[in-house]
């Protein structure tokens, strides 16, 4: 008995012995912010660049960025049986706040702008493992892409506008307007050009970037080339806001082709080099393994628009964009034609995507030729692209419509599917009508830019857009 | 923390300071028998009433008790039968008596703490137990199939008619919304795993997108693992005034399951075997073309070679109108269950129950089954008079295969190709042993090719293992002090392998054909108690006191592998070309320390108890930080009067809380770029401060026992009040952050239900025994931080119904667009932004009523369960499917539909009320001699049943099932139904013999 009762008092002294075990279970699932406390060593300043860059890729991976806008922009169909998503919301009526259609390009890219403003944080508590070129340099590229993601946000929301997001994730801020947005864009890509300034032109950034910024044709891991990514960004965004259909603005005409033509290293009107065409930043996508991000556009539910085909000038080589499909139809729609790189395989799964190449930035050069009165600058560059795609160069504008119709074609063909900029465009100069473009469905509403989210109106505890403070 | 422990340490002083023994003491000696026969009655408990003193009756009945000198009472006590108090004079030292049968199951003991009971007699909860003998009346696959209708206040749902499980119990309505909503289930004493672990048929659906498992991958819940013949009963306590014991766990209720224990007495073999078969149990039925015109009209088709081809194509078939249900649906399986179990005690005094269990039970489509197999053994054994040890496992393997069902966006699922295919198709094998392809809008699938090629198996082998071991430190006849140690696990591997081969139609659309998940969940829960407990018997009271301390810790780990790309026939996920691999884990740990004292007097009329149980777990914001979740309650026995034999007034308090899962940090999540990681910020802000929700209950009643012990009656009135509700408060999405977990919110549920049970008819040759219950339970929503939000739960967006939490609304309610300010010019259609978004009706239904009656004739048994539920609101969205293809069976009711949906009118909102034949059991008990002849004389009693499980359904409600739900394995949001696995109903034929 007696053994038993001491067998038994030593397990309940265990089981007491037991509640003095310190009940933290530490998650074990990811790690957390708090580790960004502290000094920034190299091997953080990796993992972090690899989150922003990764969730400015991703974010772009979606419906929300080169389907949706190719299909406003009369471009591109995407017809499947879970409707209304991608035909009654997009061709035949207004995308809903709440829905797949109306919802996308906005949370992901404050996600972005969060892992911008933790990095551009984390920085000014840098180790001394780095030089102060090197952190310039990487507070110089990351503003850059702060940048970008802005513009990508505002591209879509036009003049709904867009709230700067406040470093403190409690505050909500107002919404704010589409000039107040590109001025604020622009102010981010000048200070982050005084940083790379003050970097130096051959400094390298103290971490490596992913393929997408490094192997097609030109290393964005050195300065001089971040700066020229820099200035045909800012370039961009300065040409919008002059074009600005609300608040059309010439003077910003001169600054563009000042700022690209620097983004273009100096070359004169028509000068760009063909073999420079595809260079620039790209979005490189994995399909499968554990990264699993195939690019999005390879889908067997997507085709071009007839017109799309239709409208090809004969002997241009960028025809072999445009390939056949098995008839795709349903709600009032139909094509038998679709982009190469939208056919479903394993290799357009792998298809990168270009951020901002330099044949964009050729056209956009034109495109500021042309508003500034220079159609014979824009022609030289419009020609530059043409006859490097097998037509005959154009004879020289009579006036400036048909500058803007001869560069919009350009335009269309060579950034094909690349992303919203035919959107852009069809907006800004004013053609996103019945006018210039034929209905697509009966109810078509010509719809040129996406609602703020549902989540978004509800957060701020009102039904429809707040009208935006300038 | 300091308070509460000072506390029980000064009531156990107190206890034994006050002890006393006796000197003089006599022998009593007597014989119990069942009433009005002579028929022993063994392991019959008899205690000298005033002390602890106390027998148990052997194989012939018969005991022996020392008794203090001068009258005594005895009070004489077995399960199923009405307890009596004999007295003994002085003089007399043999007694006999007879103990009738306890038909309304007057007496039971009721659980009240980790090692105290009391009788039901005195309970001050509403009480509600389910012997084994009632759970198993008709076989049912688990056991929560078998609860269904036997819980007042219990709404027991079904997520499939799939075979293996997918139910469950929700007790007193809708207590939270994101923290854990499923009852506690506890078996002898340990806590035991009820998670529903997805099988990754997402991967196959596309149901919420992604190349991993969702929530929409018809879960089971895990406690479809236990045999259900292993039970000796069921308490159920039913909201936070019974379950504080729980603490952070108690809050949807507790489910107390007590397995079989080995008696004293003959040891017998109890061995059943069954056989049976289900069926389809509803259809909705599809379209039938008379001509090849109209077929041709219905495709649309302008040109006339066109519509040629069309009718031509109609006149070949060689069926006009299949009737797909019942083509792939229609298996009359085979199904069987083996049941066999040993009880007694061996000469050496160790008691003994072991069982068995092998189950086989086929699905409705071909290739679906369900198996389980079993082995129980409990061991109990008195070491020296003082030390009781028991030890009870079981292991349970179990291996599922349940097709495909549910919502899926591929096409792959039966309704959805069955609503896009015109009937007079035919998709069944060819006589040459291949498969018709099915329609390109339905990604060319064929679900009969799908039966063969498909392979859905999930495997689970589980461990369940308890030990006690309870030690009399002090045995004197008035004061007793228990040491109790107690110990268990729950371990289990749940392994799911679906394989959907390339050369199935549907994975050919694929980019990498051919897809494999492999799924390996391992989970484990131990949990670890220590306890007093101290009771002194005096004339005026007793007076009960435990204390104690517990500890729980649950580890799991779930990895999911998915693998697109395999070369047919190829079953190894590591040769496909893409890979996905998905984990997750957690670790938790819980400690509590809880103090209870039971006071029982006034002639044994007036019981209080008040407890409190202080428990922190690693889950909160502060794991430090203990939370107290007290408890009171009192009920009083009032004396007879008319015809009333006894009305007891009873009144419960008690609080228990439910954990919160996650939303304590901030993580950062991992994102890949090209091979290498990085990390951003998650977009979940956490919030350090989360803590656990707490209910609070309240709760009131009155039990009458009528005419003589041939009626009871019970009424229970319950007020639930869960505060600090763990909300994710949604943040603009502006700040890079989508949501944050706040404690905020209150839930007030209220409810009555009501209890008859009687037998009008009692005679020696026949008996009625009727049962009725009915029970009401409304929640609303009275106070929320946050602007009303759709729970993160599933539902297919507001034009058809989704849940919606907000203030002054139910917690159950259903917002829908069903309106319209101005249709458009032609007046056909709602504009968009003229829809009017309203709150339609509540998910629940309004009461719920269970009917079971019991009819014995001599040696027949009939028996019956009815189940009435009442009101409630569904969005039936597998109309949806039918209408919008005009593959409806009813063209012109679809095509109405249709037009009134596009005017903004929600038409798929129904009404999910039911009357259910739930079971019926017919049992003819073989005459005593026709069996002993039949089993060689071996046998004692033999029986043979007949019985049926979901026999009919009588509803409004259009669709396959009033009761299933998509999305069933959550808390809000179970009222959708998505092209669901058909209900079956199933027969089975028993033959059962004791020997």
């Amino acid at each position: 008995m007696k053994r038993y009762k001491t067998l038994l008092l030593g397990a309940a002294a265990l089981v007491v012995a037991g509640c003095k075990d310190n009940p933290v279970a530490n998650p074990i699932d990811a790690p957390t912010v708090d580790a960004l406390n502290g000094t920034l060593s190299p091997a953080a300043l990796q993992l972090l660049a690899t989150g922003v860059l990764g969730q400015d890729r991703n974010a772009a991976n979606v419906f929300a960025y080169a389907i949706e806008a190719g299909i406003f922009a009369r471009d591109v169909y995407r017809i499947d049986a879970s409707e209304p998503r991608f035909v009654q919301e997009t061709l035949g009526g207004n995308p809903d706040p709440g829905s797949f259609a109306g919802g996308g390009a906005w949370a992901n890219y404050y996600t972005a702008f969060r892992a911008e403003t933790n990095l551009l944080k984390a920085l000014s508590n840098a180790s001394n493992q780095f030089t102060p070129e090197e952190i310039s340099a990487t507070r110089g590229f990351i503003q850059t892409i702060k940048a970008l993601d802005y513009w990508r946000v505002i591209e879509y929301r036009d003049t709904v506008g867009m709230a700067i997001q406040s470093d403190d994730p409690a505050t909500v801020t107002d919404i704010k307007c589409k000039e107040t947005i590109l001025a604020y864009i622009a102010a981010v890509l000048d200070s982050a050009n005084a940083d790379l300034a003050a970097a130096g032109n051959s400094t390298v950034l103290p971490f490596t970037l992913p393929s997408g910024f490094t192997a097609f044709g030109r290393n964005y891991s050195v300065v001089s080339n971040i700066i020229k990514f820099n200035r045909g960004l800012k370039g961009k965004v300065d040409f919008y806001r002059g074009l600005d259909r609300k608040a059309y603005t010439a003077s910003m005409f001169p600054t563009a082709i000042a700022e690209l033509t620097q983004a273009l290293g100096g070359a004169a009107p028509g000068a760009v080099p063909a073999a420079d065409f595809q260079k620039g930043p790209y979005y490189v996508f994995v399909p499968g393994g554990s990264e699993n991000t195939p690019n999005t556009i390879s889908d067997s539910k997507i085709g071009l628009n007839p017109l799309v085909g239709d409208s090809v000038q004969a002997g241009d080589t960028r025809a072999s964009k445009i390939v056949p499909r098995v008839t795709l139809s349903g709600f009032g729609l139909s094509t038998s034609i679709t982009y190469s790189g939208a056919v479903a395989s394993t290799a357009n799964q792998a298809r990168p995507l270009g951020i901002l190449r330099d044949e964009e930035l050729v056209l956009l050069r034109a495109q500021a030729y042309i508003e500034a009165g220079q159609l014979a600058n824009a022609l030289l560059d419009i020609n530059s692209v043409r006859t490097n795609y097998g037509l005959a160069p154009l004879a020289p504008f009579v006036d400036k419509q048909s500058a803007i119709n001869a560069l919009l074609y350009e335009k269309r063909y060579s950034l094909l599917f690349e992303g919203p900029q035919r959107l852009d465009d069809l907006r800004e100069y004013g053609r996103l009508n019945s006018t210039y473009l034929r209905k697509e469905t009966s109810t078509d509403p010509y719809n040129a830019a996406l609602p703020l989210p549902r989540a978004e109106l509800n957060a701020r505890g009102v039904t429809v857009n707040p009208a935006c403070t300038p | 923390m300091k308070t509460v422990r000072s506390s029980v340490l000064a009531l156990l002083f107190l206890a034994f300071a006050s002890a006393s023994a006796f000197a003089q003491t006599r022998t009593v000696t007597g014989r119990v028998t069942v009433e009005g026969s002579s028929e022993p009655l063994v392991a019959a408990s008899v205690n000298v009433v005033g002390t602890s003193m106390g027998t148990y009756t052997d194989d012939q009945g018969r005991f022996t008790v020392s008794v203090p000198a001068g009258p005594a009472t005895l009070r004489v006590r077995r399960i199923g039968y009405v307890q009596k108090t004999v007295a003994v004079p002085s003089g007399d030292t043999q007694v006999d008596i007879g103990l009738a049968r306890d038909v309304l199951q007057l007496e039971t003991q009721v659980i009240t703490g980790t090692a105290t009971t009391v009788s039901s007699t005195n309970a001050a909860n509403a009480v509600t137990v389910v012997t084994g003998e009632k759970l198993n009346r008709v076989p049912a696959q688990t056991i929560d199939y078998a609860l269904q209708g036997k819980i007042p206040g219990a709404v027991v749902t079904q997520n499939s008619g799939a075979p293996g499980g997918g139910v469950q119990v929700q007790l007193r309505g809708i207590s939270t919304i994101n923290s854990s909503f499923l009852p506690l289930y506890v078996i002898d004493g340990v806590i035991v795993d009820n998670s529903q672990i997805a099988n990754g048929l997402n991967a196959i659906t596309e149901a919420a997108g992604g190349n991993f498992p969702s929530t929409q991958d018809q879960r089971v819940n895990r406690t479809a693992d236990i045999n259900p013949n292993d039970i000796e009963s069921i308490q159920v306590l039913k909201g936070p005034s019974a379950s504080s014991i729980y603490g952070s766990r108690g809050t949807n209720g507790v489910i107390v399951i007590t397995t079989k224990q080995g008696l004293a007495g003959r040891n017998t073999l109890d061995l059943t075997q069954r056989f049976g078969t289900s069926r389809i149990a509803n259809k909705i039925g599809m379209r039938c073309f008379g001509s090849g015109q109209e077929y041709a009209d219905w495709t649309g088709d302008t040109s006339a070679v066109a519509i040629a081809a069309d009718i031509a194509l109609y006149n070949s078939a060689t069926t006009k109108c299949h009737d797909y249900e019942q083509e792939l649906y229609g298996e009359h399986p085979f199904n069987y269950q083996t049941i066999g179990s040993m009880r007694g005690q061996t000469p050496g005094g160790t008691n003994y129950f072991v069982s068995g269990l092998v189950q086989h039970d086929g699905g409705l489509q071909l290739n679906d089954n369900y198996n389980k197999q079993s082995l129980r053994v409990n061991l109990g054994q008195k070491i020296g008079g003082r030390l009781n040890l028991r030890a009870n496992t079981e292991i349970i393997h179990s291996l599922t295969e349940r097709g495909v069902s549910g919502n899926d966006n591929t096409g792959i699922n039966p309704y959805t190709t069955f609503s896009q295919t015109p009937s007079f198709i035919d998709l069944r094998k060819q006589p040459d042993g291949t498969y018709p392809q099915g329609l390109a809008v339905v990604n060319f699938n064929n679900p009969f090719q799908n039966t063969e090629l498909i392979k859905t198996p999930e495997d689970v082998f589980r461990l369940l293992g308890s030990g006690n071991a309870t030690y009399n430190l002090i045995a004197q006849d008035r004061q007793t002090l228990d040491f109790s140690l107690s110990g268990g696990v729950d371990a289990y591997n749940d392994h799911a392998k679906i394989i959907s081969p390339a050369n199935a139609y549907i994975e050919q659309v694929n980019a990498n054909p051919g897809t494999i998940v492999l799924g390996n969940g391992t989970i484990f829960n131990g949990t670890l108690g220590a306890n007093f407990t101290h009771r002194l018997i005096r004339d005026a009271f007793t007076a009960t006191t435990s204390a104690g301390l517990g500890q729980v810790r649950r580890n799991v780990d779930i990895i999911d592998n998915t693998g697109r790309g395999v070369f047919p026939g190829v079953t190894n996920v590591a040769s496909a070309t893409q890979i996905f691999t998905t984990e997750s884990q957690d670790i938790v740990k819980s400690q509590s320390i809880f103090a209870q004292e039971e006071f029982l007097t006034l002639a044994e009329r007036l019981l209080v108890t008040a407890g409190v149980n202080g428990e922190r777990t690693s889950n909160n914001g502060d794991p430090k930080k203990y939370y107290a979740y007290p408890k009171f309650s009192a009920s009083y026995r009032v004396p007879g009067f008319f015809k009333i034999d006894e009305a007891k007034l009873r009144l419960a308090y008690g609080r228990a809380g439910n954990q919160p899962t996650s939303g304590k940090f901030t993580f950062l999540t991992n994102i890949i770029d090209e091979g290498v990681t990085g990390y951003r910020s998650s977009t979940a802000l956490g919030a350090s401060g989360v803590k656990p929700e707490t209910a609070s209950e309240l709760e009131g009643g009155l039990d009458l026992t009528l005419f003589g012990g041939r009626a009871t009656f019970s009424a229970t009135q319950f007020r639930k009040q869960i505060d600090n509700l763990l909300l994710t408060a949604s943040l603009a999405p502006s700040t890079g952050f989508s949501t944050q977990t706040i404690n905020g919110g209150q839930i007030v549920n209220h409810g009555t239900e009501l209890e008859l049970n009687m037998t009008p008819i009692q005679t020696d040759r026949f008996s009625w025994i009727s049962g009725t219950t009915y029970a009401s339970s409304k929640g609303k929503v009275t106070r929320l931080p946050v602007p009303g939000f759709i729970p993160v739960s599933g539902s297919f967006g507001s034009r058809f119904g989704n849940a919606f939490v907000a203030q002054g609304q139910l917690i159950s309610v259903i917002q829908a667009v069903n309106g319209c300010t101005a249709l458009n010019a032609a007046g056909t259609a709602c504009p968009s932004a003229n829809r009017v978004l309203t709150f339609v009706g509540n998910s629940l239904p309004d009461y719920t009523m269970g009917f079971t009656n019991e009819l014995q004739a001599g040696p027949f048994r009939l028996a019956s369960l009815v189940d009435w539920k009442k009101g409630g609101l569904g969005v039936n969205l597998t109309n949806d499917y039918f209408y919008g293809s005009g593959l409806a069976k009813d063209t012109a009711l679809a095509a109405r539909q249709l037009s009134n949906f596009a005017k903004g009118i929600d038409v798929w909102l129904e009404n999910t009320g039911f009357v259910k034949l739930r079971e019926l059991t017919l049992s003819y008990d073989l005459p005593a001699a026709f069996s002993r002849q039949i089993f060689h004389g071996r046998a004692q009693t033999a029986r043979l049943e007949l019985s049926g499980r979901n026999l009919a359904t009588w509803t409004k409600y259009t669709g396959l099932d009033p009761e299933v739900s998509n999305f069933g394995n959550q808390s809000l949001g179970r009222f959708q139904d998505v092209t669901p696995y058909p209900p079956m109903k199933s027969f089975f034929f028993s033959v059962n013999a004791t020997f």
